[in-house]
């Protein structure tokens, strides 16, 4: 039986879950464009990454591009097992009992 | 941690919103740029071999010189925004083949600067099925379409060669379509999530 999970279940992080398990297994995204697609400001997005990344949910890397600091974001395995067990206990609450 | 029948729906809903956001976002990075760039250049190429057989060689160079840059700017500008981790062994499998096709076979074993290849079209066709391979290595690495590319083209193109030559060149003008509105399908058509 899968159940709610606390964290991921905040808004805006069920926002950032479902965004990057979108991505493939060896995908990440660039922090500036997921931000925009999300609507997020920077501290915003930023604290709740930190969230995500201390339960182990996402992996959080900085490399240079161009000579320029980029961060990237991706999904771990344990995030995406995590998010679909959310999600699958979000519809059991749906279905009629 | 409970919550209501209410909470639960608007929480899926904004699962799916965010979900569809990014899917929207992932399409703008699937490739289709790549395949459109090269399906025309592949027409080109083959409307001008069609029309100058041989002599169109140099032309054919600079034309894929232009859409080698091409593809390099555009990985360069969506690298930026959305990247798959770097496969140090899909890498060197590619070059493996590369490094044989090009060198090993053709200049160390042949002579590529005398085109010891039955005609001028076995030798496009040879260089053509190449990157074939790559397609096709590509899709059984990565478990997606571009393996049955490369499968169809080579199929296509070597039995055309060896079945009817004279259509060749209208062929491989057929196949540069193929990728053209492959791009199109990947960019449009294509309801895989990501």
């Amino acid at each position: 039986m899968n159940e709610l999970d606390p964290v991921i279940h905040q808004p805006a992080r069920l926002q950032i879950m479902s965004a990057l398990c979108q991505l493939g297994e060896r995908t990440r995204v660039d922090f500036t464009y997921l931000k925009d697609n999300l609507g997020l400001t920077d501290g915003n997005l930023g604290a709740h990454l930190t969230t995500l990344e201390a339960r182990g949910y996402i992996t959080v890397e900085k490399e240079f591009v161009a000579r320029r600091p980029k961060t990237f974001v991706a999904v771990t395995p344990a995030g995406r097992q995590a998010f679909a067990g959310h999600v699958a206990a979000l519809q059991s609450i749906l279905l009629p009992k | 941690m409970n919550i209501s029948p209410d909470e639960a729906a608007k929480a899926l809903n904004e699962i799916e919103a965010s979900r569809a956001a990014m899917r929207q976002a992932i399409r703008a990075h699937r490739g289709h740029l790549y395949l459109w760039i090269w399906g025309c250049a592949w027409m080109a190429m083959s409307v001008e071999n069609w029309m100058y057989d041989q002599k169109a060689l140099y032309a054919n160079y600079w034309i894929m010189g232009a859409c080698i840059i091409a593809s390099t700017l555009i990985r360069i500008v969506q690298g930026r925004q959305i990247r798959g981790r770097m496969d140090g062994r899909f890498m060197g499998v590619c070059a493996t083949l590369l490094v044989f096709g090009y060198f090993v076979w053709p200049v160390l074993l042949g002579d590529l600067h005398s085109y010891d290849f039955r005609s001028y079209k076995a030798a496009y066709a040879y260089y053509t099925v190449l990157w074939m391979q790559l397609y096709m290595v590509g899709g059984i690495w990565f478990d997606n379409f571009w393996f049955w590319v490369g499968l169809a083209m080579t199929a296509l193109l070597v039995a055309t060669l060896l079945l009817a030559p004279a259509m060749f060149w209208g062929v491989t003008l057929l196949l540069g379509l193929v990728l053209l509105l492959s791009g199109f399908y990947v960019r449009y058509g294509w309801r895989q999530s990501a």
